[in-house]
């Protein structure tokens, strides 16, 4: 873990975002599952230094959450403002026996993504069904379906639940797994769902609730 | 759109599965997340499908990369720790649980305590006491007021924004106290609701909205259009 993040894109990022070129980020030592429960427990009985110490190991992360997102610079740092935020005041909520402390982390960091990409003006939620502006480069989501939980150390495989949502993906129709995959890494609406398969918005609905069924079925076996 | 509560193809139970993982997913619109997030607040079996859903997804998460980004602790820390008990506006956006509720709660419990230990002195017990509360379901412009009355004992839950329920549809009443078990105080059909109830500062009113004739449940089983705590004044 305490490597070079070497699947960072740095050059996209440089391109969507200018202003954050810094410099690329390493992916800091200690962050295990094991280490970040015990900073939320930390950080629930108030201990602010435990709150530092999980802002550096994981803004990188919940950042990158943001971007794909938002993909909006100004907008990212607002929303990390509010993710750590609720992060603060929600900690004694982390439930160690229901999940991984980083998948808590990413579910408030979407579901503040979430909540301003609804909020956005039609207008600029038409920008999301553009597929050219997805900084990550994945313009179609079917090409990246393949890869899915794989990262450069080929760590992810080796997970069994990883590995279960991969095949189960893969039962779907192709065009229904990219559909769930995009909805769920950009936030891709059933509006802009629609847009981008063109079809009306609620055969665009009744597609994807019938692909989660069997997902949940394939999943739950 | 059509109504996501009530799809035509699908059995009731993954119905409301299937709008769990549309939260997760994140595809609903700004409405339907709202609802959703109201729901999970007052119905426990809603929320489980919803971690369900989070755990089942989980593992895409793989799928997002670090990306750099500049350091934001000054800015978190003075929204945290200049004010630690106010909520800055921004906050009060969204919704808003967690330590500013926590805060709330214990500055409400506070209150009462001191209510209850001062109340002979500060209040004749025989002066009434009036609650009031505002609940709005964004962004439809569906709002009502309600207003208790300690001496008649009786609330008064009036529409003055929107409209009436759909046709099959109520929209019911919900009190909720500290146990977070939600009590029906009935449907509000027309254009208000008039029943006695023992209500205190604190306590939470919501509204949902339900197959004609009220949840068939013990708690809301459609989705929670507004919530507000029943204040003084």
């Amino acid at each position: 873990m305490c490597k070079p993040n070497k699947h960072i894109r740095f050059v996209d990022i440089a391109r969507a975002m200018p202003s954050y070129s810094r410099g690329i980020q390493y992916r800091p030592c200690g962050l295990t599952n094991e280490s970040l429960k015990e900073l939320l427990q930390d950080i629930a009985r108030q201990d602010r230094a435990a709150f530092r110490s999980l802002y550096r190991l994981t803004s990188p992360k919940l950042s990158g959450v943001l971007f794909r997102m938002l993909r909006d610079s100004t907008e990212v740092e607002d929303a990390l403002q509010d993710v750590y935020v609720r992060i603060w005041q929600r900690a004694a909520q982390f439930d160690a026996t229901r999940g991984a402390a980083m998948g808590w982390l990413i579910a408030i960091a979407r579901n503040i993504a979430l909540d301003r990409l609804r909020a956005r003006p039609e207008a600029r939620g038409l920008q999301q069904a553009n597929p050219v502006s997805d900084m990550s480069g994945d313009s179609d989501p079917i090409d990246r379906l393949p890869d899915l939980g794989l990262n450069a150390e080929g760590q992810f495989l080796a997970r069994d639940d990883a590995r279960r949502i991969v095949d189960c993906m893969k039962q779907l129709p192709q065009d229904r797994a990219a559909a769930i995959q995009g909805a769920y890494l950009q936030g891709l609406s059933y509006e802009d769902l629609a847009r981008r398969y063109a079809v009306p918005l609620n055969t665009m609905r009744t597609w994807l609730r019938r692909s989660l069924l069997r997902l949940r079925e394939c999943l739950d076996q | 759109m059509t109504d996501p509560a009530r799809p035509d193809e699908f059995a009731p139970d993954d119905s409301d599965d299937l709008i769990a993982a549309e939260y997760v997913l994140g595809t609903l619109s700004r409405t339907e997340r709202r609802a959703a997030q109201n729901r999970m607040d007052v119905d426990g079996g809603f929320a489980a499908r919803v971690r369900a859903w989070e755990s089942r997804f989980a593992a895409l998460n793989d799928g997002y990369q670090d990306a750099a980004v500049p350091d934001l602790l000054p800015q978190i820390e003075a929204r945290l720790f200049a004010h630690p008990v106010s909520t800055s506006p921004k906050s009060l956006r969204g919704r808003w649980f967690g330590f500013g509720a926590l805060a709330g709660t214990v500055f409400t419990a506070l209150v009462l305590a001191l209510a209850i230990l001062l109340g002979p002195v500060i209040r004749p017990t025989t002066a009434p006491l009036n609650l009031q509360a505002s609940l709005v379901a964004e962004p439809q412009a569906l709002s009502f007021a309600a207003r208790w009355n300690s001496a008649s004992n009786e609330l008064v839950l009036t529409r003055v924004a929107g409209e009436p329920a759909p046709v099959g549809q109520d929209y019911e009443v919900w009190l909720i106290d500290a146990s977070g078990v939600p009590r029906s105080l009935g449907l509000i059909q027309g254009a208000s609701l008039q029943v006695a109830a023992d209500l205190a500062p604190g306590l939470t009113l919501a509204i949902s909205l339900e197959p004609e004739g009220g949840s068939p449940n013990p708690v809301p089983s459609g989705p929670v259009l507004a919530a507000a705590a029943l204040t003084e004044g």
